[in-house]
């Protein structure tokens, strides 16, 4: 009797732990912890992703618990120590992300494929089928390995008052574009010094966005950087430098240094996107204003990507999943972009009145037509940190002519 | 009784070996590692080509212009960066090690630059150095020696000079402290002698500070010059190498490669790198030894 006992009592301690198993498999398990990396572009954003963890934990009901790390953005450097870790055996569960570092982490199988839990997501079909297929293309695979979060869609942030001041209107046509940026280079006090460049220029890493409406404003494209309008594209971008219209520090400014340039009024245009809205308004309040970056023989703009990510070290992915659904059509999906000024994936949140009537929004979704990314490449990412800023500023300096620029560039980029 | 000898004879061996253990594991085994990387196709970006290419990344590290001119950048940063820290340091030990009020105060605050961490210093100077709100330029300005802002980083020209400047305001403390402790070993017996015997400073200074400081001056720069040739820190975070390569030494250059995930080729350089620093550290090995 008591051998019949002790069998019943194992068989059923086997069975319960499959069937446990079983419902791991379809539901997280209780009290999983899950750790996840983020950058913040300043520190509003860092404490608005953690309340927003804190909402997570406190409201999902099936007692996930998230952990969110913050590691600095360093124009890309996160990608690049995020594969050290991860590859070193380390890192998170999940990760914020942007589509170039895809190729990499692919190659190597770090990423967790997401289709299984997509296919029974209900709110899949509340993202543009064209996002996931971006990310499916990134990845180079008929899976999804990334999360769609939000997109920035960079347009041109101006002052109305200088453009008054210069008695021009906003530039309809590439053409204007450029002659606006000339016209609004002026010497406003008389010193014979010039006080506003007309635009700023991003010489340093994260200047091959704007760069590139450059390119496609003469109908040149990322596929043949050395057609005859690519490389005049170009010339464009050096003319604009080697003429003073914008800031002599160009060839250096980053992120930081444009949009510093821009709140003091040192230039009257440049290139960003709602990211850096909020900010423009507490500087300008309505003495700010966004246009799409106007149209040549061609028109684009860069579309910046956020993402997240599930790594297949995660030992939780059905955890993992909900904190990337609540992020991507949750409550985290509005509360994000509302309080970031990005644009939303999920269609329920573009919606809201809040993206409809704000102008900087405007401005991104009328770029949305013809925005795009940058090829997704295995050498893509070098390509931003090193070869573009470098190559340009050999260009800007008088080192390389337009064409032998874009030469190197287009060698470096499809090695 | 042999037995007992021999149990002798291996317990310092005994007693050396886990920190043996754990040099062979923390330092010796990345040596090796990466000098084998450097005869790979190392590219993490595309793991399926990884293999043995034997001197292939050599050959092409002995061909690649902007190798050449990070290796001659780096013999100018550390020239220029190791010899300006050293000279501004000495001086300012010299002055140190006088008597005057407040000495304590100034002794401290001088090690400032170099406690600070290399990557804050770079932003700092970053913006010091800023080409449209930089406090250098409106000094310069204010001063009446400029008429217009100069953009420091932004020009091939400055840039380098511009973080040399940088790591030698990091690096004169070490100098300093290290030689203040060595004057303050220095008998003063010999400068009373020197007095007596009617030598003017620059004579005390030659002929019995610089002799006594030898050593001292000998291990601090030889270590400086590793130190320096090695950072990274304080370059990348003010220009990241640029612009225009101008001020891509080749750590630098190193780290850039490293980052890319092209393991075999970063390698190569290092390997490189290694082997001009030998130069300078075996010497200071050398002298280490014939110390002990």
């Amino acid at each position: 009797m008591k051998k019949i006992v002790c069998i019943l009592t194992l068989a059923a301690l086997v069975l319960g732990g499959l069937s446990a198993g079983g419902s791991r498999e379809a539901a997280p398990a209780k009290g999983v912890t899950i750790t996840h990396w983020y950058w913040a572009d300043n520190s509003a954003y860092s404490a608005l992703m953690q309340e927003m963890v804190k909402d997570f934990n406190a409201t999902n009901g099936k007692g996930i618990t998230v952990a969110a790390e913050e590691y600095p953005w360093s124009g890309g450097k996160y990608s690049e120590n995020l594969f050290t870790a991860v590859m070193g055996g380390g890192g998170p569960d999940t990760s914020s992300w942007k589509l170039t570092a895809t190729p990499l982490f692919t190659a190597n199988k770090l990423l967790a494929r997401l289709d299984p839990f997509l296919d029974k997501w209900d709110r899949k079909s509340g993202i543009d089928p064209n996002l996931f297929a971006i990310m499916k293309a990134a990845g180079k695979s008929e899976n999804t390995f990334v999360m769609p979060w939000n997109t920035q869609v960079l347009y041109v942030y101006y002052r109305p008052s200088m453009f008054k001041a210069a008695g021009i209107g906003v530039p309809k046509t590439y053409e204007e574009f450029l002659n606006a940026i000339k016209v609004l280079t002026r010497d406003t006090d008389g010193d014979g010094k010039i006080d506003v460049y007309g635009f700023g220029m991003r010489g340093a890493q994260g200047g091959q966005e704007p760069w590139g409406s450059f390119i496609h404003g003469r109908g040149g494209s990322l596929k043949d950087l050395t057609s005859a309008a690519s490389v005049q594209g170009m010339q464009d971008f050096i003319d604009i430098f080697k003429n003073g219209f914008v800031p002599p520090s160009a060839p250096s400014d980053g992120f930081s240094q444009i949009i510093a340039n821009f709140k003091s009024g040192k230039t009257a245009m440049t290139v960003h996107h709602t990211g850096s809205a909020i900010g423009m308004v507490e500087t300008f309040g309505d003495d700010v204003s966004a246009f799409p970056f106007p149209a040549g023989k061609g028109q684009w703009t860069s579309m910046g990507d956020t993402e997240n990510v599930i790594f297949e070290s995660c030992k939780n992915k059905e955890a993992a999943f909900q904190w990337l659904a609540y992020l991507a059509a949750g409550k985290g999906q509005a509360t994000w972009c509302e309080k970031t000024m990005n644009v939303p994936v999920y269609s329920e949140v573009q919606k809201l009145p809040v993206f409809q009537n704000n102008r900087f929004m405007k401005a991104s979704m009328d770029s949305v037509s013809y925005a795009g990314i940058f090829p997704i490449l295995d050498t893509t990412t070098e390509w931003i940190s090193v070869t573009w800023p470098n190559t340009v500023a050999r260009a800007l300096f008088g080192e390389l002519t337009a064409r032998q620029a874009m030469e190197i560039l287009q060698k470096d980029l499809y090695r | 009784m042999r037995v007992a000898r021999n149990r002798q004879a291996l317990y310092p061996y005994l007693l050396i070996a886990p920190a043996l253990l754990f040099v062979i594991l923390v330092v010796l085994f990345p040596v090796l590692r990466a000098l084998l990387m450097s005869f790979q196709n190392y590219d993490l970006r595309r793991p399926g080509a990884i293999g043995f290419i034997g001197l292939t990344n050599y050959a092409a590290v002995a061909g690649d212009p902007l190798f050449r001119a990070a290796l001659v950048r780096t013999l100018i940063w550390v020239l220029f960066g190791v010899g300006l820290q050293f000279v501004v340091g000495f001086i300012l030990a010299l002055l140190l090690h006088q008597h005057f009020a407040g000495r304590g105060i100034v002794r401290s605050v001088s090690l400032i630059p170099w406690v600070t961490p290399g990557v804050l210093i770079g932003l700092m100077w970053r913006w010091i150095y800023d080409g449209n709100f930089g406090v250098l330029n409106d000094l310069l300005v204010r001063l009446g020696i400029i008429r217009d802002f100069i953009p420091f980083l932004a020009r091939k020209g400055t840039a380098f000079p511009s973080v040399i400047a940088t790591i030698v305001w990091q690096g004169i403390p070490f100098f300093s402290i290290m030689l203040l402790a060595g004057l303050q070993g220095i008998p003063s017996s010999l400068y009373e002698a020197a007095d007596i015997d009617g030598a003017r400073p620059r004579q005390k200074l030659f002929y019995i500070t610089i002799p006594s400081l030898r050593n001292t001056i000998f291990v601090t720069t030889l270590l400086r010059i590793i130190w320096v040739a090695n950072s990274v820190d304080v370059i990348y975070s003010m220009t990241e190498g640029g612009p225009a390569y101008a001020t891509q030494t080749l750590s630098v250059y190193i780290f850039n490669k490293a980052s890319s995930m092209n393991l075999g080729y970063a390698s190569t350089m290092a390997v490189f790198l290694m082997l001009l620093l030998s130069f300078v550290a075996v010497p200071y090995l050398r002298s280490m030894f014939r110390k002990g």
